[in-house]
């Protein structure tokens, strides 16, 4: 069915008219429209890579402005295990208020006859008012200006928890949003050296070809063999269990990255095979433009499309692996705050039985996930307009 | 009724009172449209034709002009995207067509009507043999048992002329050659014997000489089952032989129509005298009587090494695709390259402009040798000696603008001071080539091909090169445009001084351009001489062969 395309085509090319028109047609050839136009065209499209470019933008969004979303301090503790509260405009007597409030949960006197925990329960005496803008904890905006306008909290600095609380009576919902930079800047960070990495050693394996290539994919072959989990956990346990923190980040990123760049070195090594061999790589060669022209200037701008999709594949992939490892307990330490590490308070059943809301960060991490897929297919589909 | 065709194209046939045979095939007023950005486009409109019994009757035009949408209009087998016009009646023997349903379509496809493809590479599944395939077309249709299918299928080989079918049936079509692959796909195309048999493009895609095999086969099987023939092709000399009826069409129009020997005797719309017109003709400019040579080969040499056998036991063999050759370019002059697919004319043209390293042999490019260089120490030739490609689909970088494209060997080879300059000298390049000089910002894929193939000239002229290599420049071109890249190289080599390899394997084309030739088979030259010489005079028996594919197919 090739010539299917050739309409389309045609709307394009031929001259119109009763005479056979000398062929350099001019005027008539459409705009000169770049690739970037025709690829927003196409992707504009898709409907859910559309919704996929929202979300992550405000993910991202979310991430670089998380003090100011996040009601409260997400390392202040209060009652543990407290239940989400409920914005509303009607007091339990029934009688309406013009500004919606929430009951905070407080401990009762009383004891559970069972656990002999103290009961919690709402607080019916003193309501918390709940607005946009309000003053709460103080925080610094990107490191350094500071701030203390929160989006939505409790007036007057009262802690206030939408999603409730953990054991230690965090509040879920300002460390969720909080944790989104840990999780978020592990997945880039990691995939930023993957895609260097991976990138660089594709195209210089499928260009330069012959032997390099053959020990280099073996490699490959190599890394894509070891058993993925056993790794990551004997590698994570070698690093010293007194390390700070933000060293153990380091090295959970690098482990990730070392496993992960084989598999996009492989594909983009695949297409620069295809691609050297193309007449107008060789068309560059008959001009003289040595090596490092040809893989700037011909491979790599036709290979970057497939990396930029492989890319927002990945993203998610990270995101999974870090919650997965943080839930075991290998990837971020306290006190840093991430989807991962929170899911580890999810780990015994009754506790998940009795305070399923402590499940929340499952959501962040669904979300996210989705969001880089769906934009991931949706560029998929657009890179190749031509 | 015919409002916005040519007035050299009615509706009815010009020549009913002269066959009068049974109308087999009445199709009028075919219109197709396509969904594409922002709208739609009519890639067929207004199409009306009429096949008889017994008679082939030629869809002939240039790509796009919607000869092969035509027939799969007939056939039902537009994509998803297309929409077939209200007016559209197809009548196959006294029924409409277009009031099928899916089911009796199926029927109709493959057993009244059949149809064979340009690609017999593609249309044949690689994972069954070839008997079992016919084996499927047959029991699609009939209730017979696999052995007696199996049969037929054998007998079906046999007729088209297909050595030893008893053992071929049982081959997969890797095995087989393209001319003897198309053979299979006529085979299943002539399985249940369909009163219509649409080819289109049946010979595009195969070497000249078993072009007229193919097509003699097509006609022998015609006359021997009374089948009528759609033929769809660009060929003007296929359909001169071949059909007896022609409809010339463009931009999904039929321009006019007419029994072929009067059509060709006197075209009479403009597009028709165009195509007639646009045959490549006159000859290459004249030589001043004795110009020094500019490229030298001696006993060049290139081989491949073949594995054959398993990972245990590996077999190895050579492969001669160039086997110690000597050429001689001389200023001025244009040499042939000639021979089909396969020969080794490509790699040893690569070879000779050292895009391809030769195994042994010594190259000399005005008197310096090249075979001892290195590809650094090769860069300051480069701007002399420049190459075209064939498919100028693949050989402009998509991403690229036409200026960057062409500017490229300027900077590369620190030609022209600054911007401005190398600009000036893109759109002198631009200009000489007969592109408009205002495109610098427009992509590739806004081009047509014959447009995209001058750009591809422009990038090699704009580095003032001494020689170019011409590697099939017009192959992958319809036909006037064929000739218009003709007119300009000829018209470069006289304003420029430039010497050319020209690789083909299509003789009118080598006829017009070239002052000598060498003709190549299997790797080794098998004849040369100047291009009167050899083509009207062949010496050796493939030699011949070619020269009567080319000149009069039906050989």
């Amino acid at each position: 069915m090739t010539d299917l395309r050739v309409p389309a085509e045609r709307t394009v090319a031929p001259a119109p008219g009763r005479e056979p028109a000398p062929e350099p047609a001019t005027g008539r050839l459409a705009g000169g429209e770049s690739y970037r136009v025709l690829v927003w065209r196409r992707f504009r499209r898709s409907v859910s890579g559309m919704v996929g470019l929202v979300l992550v933008a405000a993910l991202l969004i979310m991430a670089i402005f998380a003090d100011f979303w996040a009601p409260v301090d997400p390392k202040a503790s209060d009652v543990g295990f407290s239940p989400p509260v409920k914005v509303s405009f009607f007091a339990a007597d029934g009688s309406f208020s013009p500004v919606p409030f929430v009951y905070p949960i407080i401990e009762s006197e009383e004891l559970d006859p069972v656990t002999f925990q103290p009961l919690t329960g709402p607080d019916y005496d003193s309501p918390l008012d709940v607005g946009l803008f309000v003053k709460g904890y103080p925080y610094e905006l990107f490191g350094v200006i500071p701030a203390d306008i929160h989006f939505f909290a409790a007036r007057g600095n009262q802690p206030v928890h939408f999603l409730g609380t953990d054991k230690l009576g965090r509040d879920l919902l300002s460390r969720g949003i909080i944790g989104s930079r840990i999780s978020l800047m592990i997945a880039l960070i990691v995939v930023t050296i993957t895609t260097v990495v991976g990138t660089s050693v594709g195209i210089t394996s499928g260009y330069l070809g012959g032997r390099f290539d053959a020990w280099v994919q073996r490699f490959v072959d190599f890394v894509l063999a070891f058993p993925q989990l056993p790794l990551y956990l004997a590698l994570t346990t070698l690093i010293p269990i007194t390390a700070p923190s933000n060293v153990f980040i380091a090295f959970v990123i690098a482990v990730l990255a070392a496993l992960l760049w084989a598999q996009l070195s492989r594909e983009v090594r695949g297409k620069t095979l295809a691609l050297a061999r193309i007449e107008y790589v060789r068309a560059a060669m008959a001009v003289g433009a040595g090596d490092g022209r040809i893989i700037f200037r011909h491979v790599l701008p036709n290979v970057i499309s497939h990396v930029i999709v492989a890319v927002t594949i990945a993203i998610p992939t990270v995101v999974l692996l870090e919650s997965f490892l943080g839930f075991l307990g290998f990837a971020v330490k306290p006190p840093l705050i991430s989807w991962g590490l929170m899911l580890q308070d999810t780990g015994t059943f009754s506790v998940i039985g009795s305070y399923p809301w402590i499940l929340s960060p499952v959501v962040f991490v669904l979300i996210t996930v989705f969001a880089f897929n769906a934009l991931g297919d949706g560029l998929r589909d657009a890179v190749d307009p031509y | 009724m015919n409002e916005t065709g040519s007035p050299f194209a009615p509706d009815e046939r010009t020549d009913l009172g002269l066959h009068g045979r049974e109308m087999l095939l009445d199709a009028r007023h075919i219109g197709v449209a396509f969904k594409v950005e922002g709208g739609e486009v009519e890639g067929v409109r207004d199409v009306s034709f009429q096949l008889h019994k017994h008679e082939t009757i030629a869809l002939v035009g240039e790509s796009g002009s919607g000869k092969s949408v035509t027939a799969r209009a007939v056939m039902g087998l537009l994509g998803k995207r297309a929409t077939v016009a209200k007016r559209t009646s197809i009548k196959l023997a006294g029924e409409e067509v277009m009031d099928f349903s899916e089911q009796r379509r199926r029927r109709m496809r493959g057993n009244q009507v059949s149809m064979i493809f340009q690609e017999p590479m593609s249309s044949l599944n690689p994972i069954y043999t070839v008997g079992a395939q016919i084996v499927e077309v047959i029991r699609l249709h009939n209730r017979v048992s696999r052995g007696e299918a199996m049969k037929r299928a054998t007998t079906l080989l046999e007729e088209v002329q297909i050595e030893d079918p008893e053992a071929r049936v049982r081959s997969y079509p890797h095995q087989l050659s393209g001319g003897q692959r198309q053979r299979v796909m006529i085979a299943m195309a002539l399985a249940n014997r369909p009163d219509v048999l649409i080819a289109d493009e049946p010979t595009t895609a195969l070497d000249v000489t078993v072009q007229a095999q193919i097509l003699n086969l097509i006609r022998d099987l015609q006359e021997r089952y009374g089948m009528a023939v759609i033929l769809i092709t660009h060929d003007l000399t296929i359909v001169r032989h071949f059909s007896d009826y022609v409809y010339v069409m463009r931009d999904g129009e039929v321009k006019e129509h007419g029994e072929t020997a009067v059509l060709f005797d006197k075209p009479r719309h403009a597009y028709t005298q165009h195509l007639m017109a646009s045959e490549p003709k006159g000859v290459a400019l004249p030589l001043a009587a004795k110009t020094p040579i500019v490229l030298e080969g001696r006993q060049v040499h290139v081989s491949f090494t073949l594995r054959h056998g398993g990972f245990f036991k590996p077999e190895y063999s050579e492969l001669h695709a160039v086997d110690h050759l000597d050429i001689q370019v001389h200023r001025d002059e244009t040499l042939g390259l000639v021979g089909e697919s396969g020969s080794g004319k490509t790699t040893f043209g690569q070879a000779l402009i050292g895009l391809l390293k030769a195994n042994s042999g010594e190259i000399y490019f005005d008197g310096v040798p090249l075979h001892d260089k290195s590809r650094r120490q090769l860069r300051p030739f480069r701007s002399r000696i420049q190459i075209v490609f064939q498919d100028p689909y693949a050989s402009l970088n998509p991403r690229m603008s036409i200026r960057q494209i062409i500017e490229e060997g300027l900077i590369v080879n620190a030609i022209g001071k600054d911007r401005r300059e190398r600009g000036d000298r893109v759109r002198q390049a631009l200009r000489d080539a007969g592109l408009p000089d205002n495109i610098l910002n427009r992509f590739p894929h806004e081009f047509s091909g014959g447009q995209r193939q001058r750009i591809a000239i422009a990038r090699a002229i704009a580095l003032d090169p001494e020689f170019i290599l011409l590697d099939e420049p017009t192959s992958a071109l319809d036909l006037s445009v064929q000739a218009q890249i003709i007119d300009l190289l000829r018209k470069l080599q006289d304003e420029k001084g430039l010497s050319y390899l020209f690789i083909s394997h299509d003789l009118k084309v080598v006829r017009a351009l070239c002052h000598r030739v060498m003709v190549m088979q299997h790797g080794k030259v098998v004849e040369q001489g100047p291009v009167k010489d050899v083509l009207n005079n062949p010496k050796t028996d493939y030699t011949r062969r070619l020269v009567r594919a080319a000149f009069e197919i039906a050989a």
